[in-house]
C-alpha cells in the first residue's frame, strides 16, 4: 500500500519525462511527424503537465488539513561505506508552493505554445524539451537531497541549451547555446563540491539533514557546502559576474525564453538560497558576500536595461535587476518576502514574455531614449553599449589560456606521445575523391600496411617480428619443404645407388663373403 | 549392456560405407547421405550427455575388450568430463565442414567418404582408454587428411600433404618410442591408461622424464609446439576450407589432449618439465602472434593465430593446477569454434573474390553484410573479448598460470594484445576504406552458410556469456587431473 503512494509520488516529477520520452519515440518512428502529429505531441505535453498540476494541488491540500509530508524515501539507491544515497522527494510548503507556480506557468506556456509554434517544422522537439525541462523543474523543487537536486539541476542545464541552440542552423544561437552551458558548468562545479563533502563528511545529503549538520558544527565543511551552493545558485539565476550568458540566451522560441530566462530556470538559483536561508542565518560574512553580489547585479541589470533598444533585452535585464534585489532579500534574511517577490515576479514576467510578439502592435509610442545625464556620460555609455565587458573578460582569462593550454597539449600529444605510440595507418583512407579516382583508374598505388608498426612501439614489435619472419623462412619452413622432403629425395637417391650395386653379382658375392667372414 | 562409444565410432563409418556403396547414378545423394550421418552423429553425442553423470571424475560408458593379452593391448573406450566437451566438437565441427563443401563438385564420393572416416578417426583419439589405440587412432587420421589436401587442396597441395605426412610420422616415431619404453617400464606391461597410471608410483622419475619428452615430440608436432609447427601454414593454407576447418578446429587439439593425459599418466615427468612447457608456451603464444602479424595471406595468418592460441592452451597445461588445466581445456573448445568460424568464412570468402590477400579487399561492409557481422564476432572472439568462450578459457589460464609463476605470466597478456592488433588490422582492411569496385558484386552468405557459420560464433558467444554448463561438465575431471599436483 505505501509503495503505491511512492510510485504515486515519484510519478510527479517523471510524468513529463514520459511524456517527452513518447514524444521522442514518436520523433523516431515517425509516427507523430509534421502537422498532422501535432495534435497528438499537444494532448500528451499538455495533459501531462495538467496532470501533474492536479496531483501537486491535492498534495497541497492534503498537506494544508493534514501537515506536511517531509521527506519521503522513494528508494536506496547506493550504499558505499558510510555514504548513502537515495532517491528522496521533499514535500514542505517552500517545495509545493513553489513546484505548483512553476507548473502552472509552465502549462499556460505549453498551451500558449500550441497555437504559436503551429507548422513549425520543430514542433515537436520543441515540446519534447519542454517535457524534459519540466520534469527538470520539478525535480531540482522537490529533490529532497542534494543529488536529486543535481539531476534536475543538469537536465535543467541541457534542456535550457537545447532550446537556446533551437535554430541550430543559425550560427549566433549554437555559440550562445554553447557559451550558456559551458557558464553553467561553472556552477556544477560548486554544486559538486557541496556533493561531494556533505557526502564525505556527513555520508548523506538529505537537505533535511544538512540543515541540521550545519546547526550542529558551523566549520570548514559547512562553509564549503554553502559556497558551493551559492556559486551554483549565482550561475543559474546569472547573478554579476556570471551575468553575461543570460543576454546572449534567448535565442529559442519566445516562450520557450520566456519560462526560462524570464520565469522558471532563473528562479532555481533563489530557490537554493531559499532553502539555504536557514544555513545563512549563521554565517554574516557570506550573507554579506551574497548581499554584494545581488547589489552589484542590480546596478548591472539597471544599467543595461537603460540602453536595450528590443523588448525581450529589456525584459531580461529587469528580470536581472529583480532577482538581485531577491538575493539582497534572502541575504538579509527576509526569506517570505523573497518568496512572495519571486512567485508574483515570475507569474507577472512570463505575462510580459508572452506578450512581447505582439508589444508592438499594443504600444504607438517608439521606446524612450536613455535619460540625458547617461548620454552625455561617454564612459558610461560605452560601457553599458559593451554589457561592461563581460564576455570579453571571461574569453581574455579563460577561454583564451585555456585554448593555449589546449593548443601546447596537442603539440606535446604529436610530438611525443604519438612518435612513441604510434598512429592508427590512415593509408587505406583515402581523404579526397581526386585519391579515389587515382586509385580506381590505377594510377595510385596503396602501399601494404600489413605488419609495418608505427610509432616506437609499433617499430620494436615491427623489427621482432621481423626477426622472427627470417627465423621461420630459414629454418622451419625451408628445412621443411626443402629439408625433410629435400632429405629423403637424397637419402632415396643414396638407396638406389646402392641397390644398383647390389644387383651387380660381383658386389653381392663380396656382401656374402664379408658376411660369412664376419659370422666365422 | 549396450557399448555406446562403440556405436558412437561407428556412425559415421556406416555412413562412409553407405557412401562407397551407392551406384554410380545415385550421385546427388551422397551430400545429402553425409549431412544425415554427421548430423546424427551429432545428435547422438548429444543423447550421450544424458547417460552420463558429470560430476562423477571417473572414466564413463566403458567399453573394454581384449586384444592381445600378450601384448596387453585392449579395445578400451571411455569418456570422461575432459573428452566429451572434444567429441562433441568434432562432431559439430565435421558437421559445419560438410555443410559447407558445397564448392567440392569432382570426386565427391570419395571426399565425403574420407571426412567422415576422419571424423571417426578423431573421435577414437579422444574416446581410447589405452595407449596402443590412441596410437592406431592417432595415425589413422593421417591417411583421410593426407588424400584430403593432396587431392582437394591448392597449387602446393602435394607439397604440403607430403610435409604434413613426414613431420607427423616423424614426431610419431618418438611417440612410439616412448610408448614403447612406458610398456617396458609398466610392471604390469599394459597400455590401459589406468594401468599405467597405477604404475606411476613406481617408474622413476628419469624414465618418466624420457618417455614424456618422447610423447612430447609426437604430441607436439600435432598441437603444435613451437619449432614443431613448420607443416602448419603450408598445410592450413593448402588445405580445402572444410578441410582447414577440422585441421585446426580439432586436429590440433588432438595434441594438447595427448599432453594432458601423458601429465595425467607421468606426474614427476610432468613436474620436471614444467617450467620447459610453460617456455615452450609462451613462446608459441608470442612467435605465432608476431608471425600471424605479418602475414598479409588470411589463411596464413588464421594459422599462425592458431599456434598462438595453442600456446595459451600449453601455458596452462604447464600450469598442473585445476585453473590452468581448465583454462586449457575451455580454450582448446573455443578455439575450436573461432578457428573453425574464421577458416569457414574466410575459406567462402576465398570461393567468391579468389583472393586472399588482405590488401586486395576493401569495404566489403555494404556488399556482405552478414559475413561482417560473423567475422567480426568471430576475430573479437579470437581476441578473447569478455563475452566470449576465449575469454574465460584466456582467464583461467592466466589465473592458473599466475598461482604457479606469478607476475611472469603477464606476458600472457602481451600476446592477447598482439592478438589484437592483428585481428583488429584484418576488421579494419576488409570492411572499412575505399570502396574496392570488382569486389562490390560479392554476393553476401547463403542461408545453410548463414546458420553454419552462425552455430560457431553463436556458441562462441554463448559459452562466453554463460560458460556454468561447460565449466562444470569440465570440473571434476579436470580436478582430478590436477589432484596429484597439489590442485
Amino acid at each position: 500500500m505505501v509503495d503505491w503512494l511512492h510510485l504515486g509520488l515519484l510519478l510527479i516529477p517523471t510524468l513529463p519525462l514520459i511524456a517527452g520520452l513518447w514524444i521522442g519515440l514518436g520523433m523516431i518512428f515517425k509516427w507523430n511527424r509534421g502537422e498532422k502529429g501535432e495534435r497528438e505531441t499537444a494532448y500528451i505535453a499538455v495533459g501531462s503537465a495538467s496532470l501533474v498540476l492536479l496531483s501537486l494541488l491535492v498534495l497541497v491540500i492534503y498537506s494544508g488539513m493534514q501537515g506536511s509530508l517531509g521527506t519521503v524515501v522513494i528508494s536506496r539507491w547506493l550504499e558505499s561505506g558510510n555514504v548513502q544515497a537515495s532517491v528522496n522527494l521533499l514535500f514542505d510548503p517552500l517545495s509545493l508552493t513553489l513546484a505548483s507556480v512553476f507548473s502552472l506557468i509552465i502549462l499556460l506556456t505549453l498551451r500558449f505554445s500550441v497555437n504559436y509554434l503551429h507548422r513549425e517544422a520543430s514542433f515537436q522537439r520543441f515540446f519534447l524539451i519542454m517535457c524534459l525541462f519540466h520534469a527538470a523543474m520539478l525535480l531540482i523543487v522537490l529533490g529532497g537531497n542534494l543529488m536529486v537536486t543535481f539531476v534536475g539541476w543538469e537536465l535543467a542545464g541541457i534542456s535550457s541549451y537545447l532550446l537556446i541552440s533551437y535554430s541550430w542552423q543559425r550560427e549566433y544561437a549554437s555559440t550562445s547555446a554553447t557559451r550558456a552551458f559551458v557558464t553553467n558548468r561553472v556552477g556544477d562545479a560548486g554544486f559538486l563540491l557541496a556533493i561531494f563533502m556533505a557526502l564525505i563528511y556527513w555520508g548523506n545529503s538529505d537537505w533535511e539533514a544538512l540543515l541540521v549538520q550545519s546547526q550542529a558544527e558551523s566549520s570548514l565543511v559547512t562553509n564549503s557546502i554553502v559556497l558551493g551552493l551559492i556559486l551554483a545558485a549565482c550561475v543559474k539565476s546569472a547573478q554579476f559576474p556570471f551575468s553575461a550568458w543570460i543576454s546572449h540566451a534567448l535565442e529559442g522560441p519566445t516562450p520557450s525564453s520566456g519560462v526560462f530566462y524570464g520565469s522558471v530556470m532563473v528562479h532555481a538559483g533563489v530557490y537554493l538560497l531559499l532553502r539555504l536561508s536557514p544555513m545563512l542565518e549563521q554565517m554574516p560574512i557570506i550573507s554579506w558576500l551574497l548581499a554584494a553580489v545581488g547589489l552589484a547585479t542590480v546596478i548591472y541589470a539597471w544599467f543595461l536595461a537603460q540602453m536595450q533598444t528590443d523588448i525581450k533585452s529589456s525584459l531580461i535585464f529587469s528580470t536581472l535587476m529583480q532577482i538581485g534585489i531577491m538575493v539582497i532579500e534572502i541575504a538579509a534574511g527576509w526569506t517570505s518576502l523573497a518568496l512572495v517577490h519571486l512567485i508574483l515576479h515570475a507569474i507577472w514576467r512570463i505575462y510580459q514574455f508572452l506578450l512581447s510578439p505582439s508589444f508592438l502592435q499594443q504600444t504607438s509610442s517608439p521606446a524612450p531614449a536613455a535619460p540625458a545625464w547617461f548620454q552625455q556620460s561617454v564612459w558610461l555609455h560605452n560601457a553599458c553599449l559593451q554589457r561592461f565587458w563581460l564576455d570579453r573578460l571571461a574569453d581574455t582569462f579563460l577561454v583564451r589560456p585555456t585554448r593555449l593550454l589546449a593548443h601546447e597539449a596537442q603539440l606535446f600529444d604529436q610530438q611525443v606521445v604519438d612518435r612513441l605510440t604510434g598512429t592508427p595507418s590512415h593509408v587505406n583512407m583515402l581523404s579526397t575523391l581526386a585519391q579515389m579516382q587515382a586509385l580506381q583508374t590505377g594510377s595510385l598505388q596503396l602501399n601494404s600496411q600489413v605488419g609495418i608498426g608505427s610509432g616506437m612501439f609499433g617499430k620494436l614489435l615491427q623489427r621482432l617480428a621481423e626477426m622472427m619472419e627470417w627465423f621461420e623462412e630459414r629454418l622451419v619452413l625451408k628445412s621443411s619443404s626443402d629439408g625433410l622432403a629435400g632429405l629423403a629425395t637424397v637419402l632415396g637417391q643414396r638407396a638406389e645407388l646402392i641397390e644398383a650395386y647390389l644387383r651387380q653379382p660381383r658386389y653381392m658375392l663380396v656382401l656374402i663373403a664379408a658376411t660369412l667372414v664376419v659370422v666365422l | 549392456m549396450i557399448d555406446f562409444l562403440i556405436l558412437l565410432l561407428f556412425l559415421p563409418v556406416v555412413g562412409a560405407l553407405l557412401i562407397l556403396f551407392l551406384p554410380e547414378h545415385r550421385q546427388p545423394w551422397i551430400r545429402p547421405i553425409a549431412l544425415a550421418t554427421a548430423a546424427s552423429t551429432l545428435a547422438y553425442t548429444v543423447f550421450l550427455a544424458t547417460q552420463m553423470d558429470f560430476t562423477n571424475p571417473a572414466v564413463q560408458l566403458v567399453a573394454e575388450y581384449q586384444w592381445n593379452e600378450r601384448l596387453g593391448t585392449y579395445f578400451s573406450f571411455g569418456v570422461d568430463g575432459l573428452s566429451y566437451p572434444l567429441v562433441a566438437l568434432t562432431n559439430l565441427l565435421t558437421l559445419v565442414a560438410i555443410a559447407v563443401s558445397t564448392q567440392i563438385k569432382e570426386r565427391i564420393k570419395a571426399y565425403y567418404m574420407l571426412l567422415l572416416l576422419l571424423e571417426a578417426a578423431t573421435m577414437g583419439v579422444f574416446i581410447t582408454q589405452g595407449w596402443a589405440l590412441f596410437y592406431v587412432f592417432w595415425e589413422l587420421v593421417l591417411i583421410p587428411l593426407f588424400f584430403l589436401i593432396d587431392r582437394w587442396g591448392g597449387i602446393n597441395r602435394q607439397r604440403a600433404a607430403l610435409n604434413f605426412v613426414l613431420y607427423t610420422m616423424g614426431g610419431s616415431v618418438f611417440m612410439l618410442l616412448g610408448l614403447l619404453m612406458l610398456f617396458d617400464a609398466n610392471p604390469e606391461h599394459r597400455f590401459l591408461f589406468a594401468s599405467i597410471k597405477r604404475a606411476s608410483a613406481v617408474i622413476p622419475a628419469e624414465t618418466q622424464t624420457l618417455i614424456f619428452l618422447g610423447l612430447m615430440i609426437g604430441l607436439g608436432v600435432k598441437m603444435p609446439l613451437f619449432p614443431l609447427h613448420g607443416w602448419l601454414p603450408l598445410a592450413h593454407v593448402e588445405a580445402p576450407s572444410p578441410v582447414s576447418i577440422l585441421l585446426s578446429g580439432i586436429l590440433l587439439k588432438m595434441g594438447a589432449y595427448g599432453m594432458i593425459r601423458s601429465a595425467e599418466m607421468l606426474p614427476a615427468a610432468a613436474i620436471n618439465l614444467q617450467d620447459f612447457m610453460m617456455a615452450l608456451g609462451m613462446i608459441g603464444m608470442l612467435y605465432g602472434g608476431l608471425l600471424a602479424w605479418r602475414q598479409s595471406d588470411l589463411k596464413k595468418m588464421i594459422a599462425y593465430s592458431s599456434v598462438s592460441h595453442m600456446g595459451v592452451v600449453m601455458i596452462g597445461i604447464a600450469a598442473l593446477n585445476t585453473n590452468g588445466l581448465m583454462g586449457a581445456a575451455y580454450q582448446m573448445v573455443a578455439h575450436g569454434l573461432v578457428a573453425g568460424a574464421l577458416f569457414m568464412l574466410i575459406g567462402l570468402l576465398y570461393e567468391r573474390t579468389h583472393t586472399r590477400d588482405i590488401n586486395d579487399y576493401g569495404s566489403l561492409l555494404r556488399a556482405t553484410p552478414r559475413f561482417a557481422v560473423l567475422v567480426v564476432l568471430a576475430l573479437v572472439g579470437g581476441v578473447g573479448l569478455p563475452g566470449t568462450a576465449g575469454f574465460i578459457g584466456e582467464l583461467h589460464a592466466l589465473i592458473g598460470g599466475f598461482e604457479r609463476w606469478g607476475w611472469l605470466v603477464a606476458a600472457l597478456s602481451l600476446g592477447m594484445l598482439i592478438t589484437a592488433t592483428y585481428s583488429l588490422r584484418t576488421v579494419k582492411q576488409l570492411y572499412t576504406g575505399p570502396v574496392n569496385l570488382g569486389m562490390r558484386q560479392v554476393e553476401d552468405l547463403h542461408p545453410l552458410e548463414l546458420a553454419a557459420g552462425g552455430v560457431l560464433v553463436g556458441g562462441t558467444l554463448l559459452l562466453g556469456l554463460y560458460p556454468l554448463p561447460l565449466l562444470h561438465l569440465l570440473h571434476s575431471s579436470v580436478q582430478a587431473i590436477a589432484a596429484p599436483f597439489g590442485g
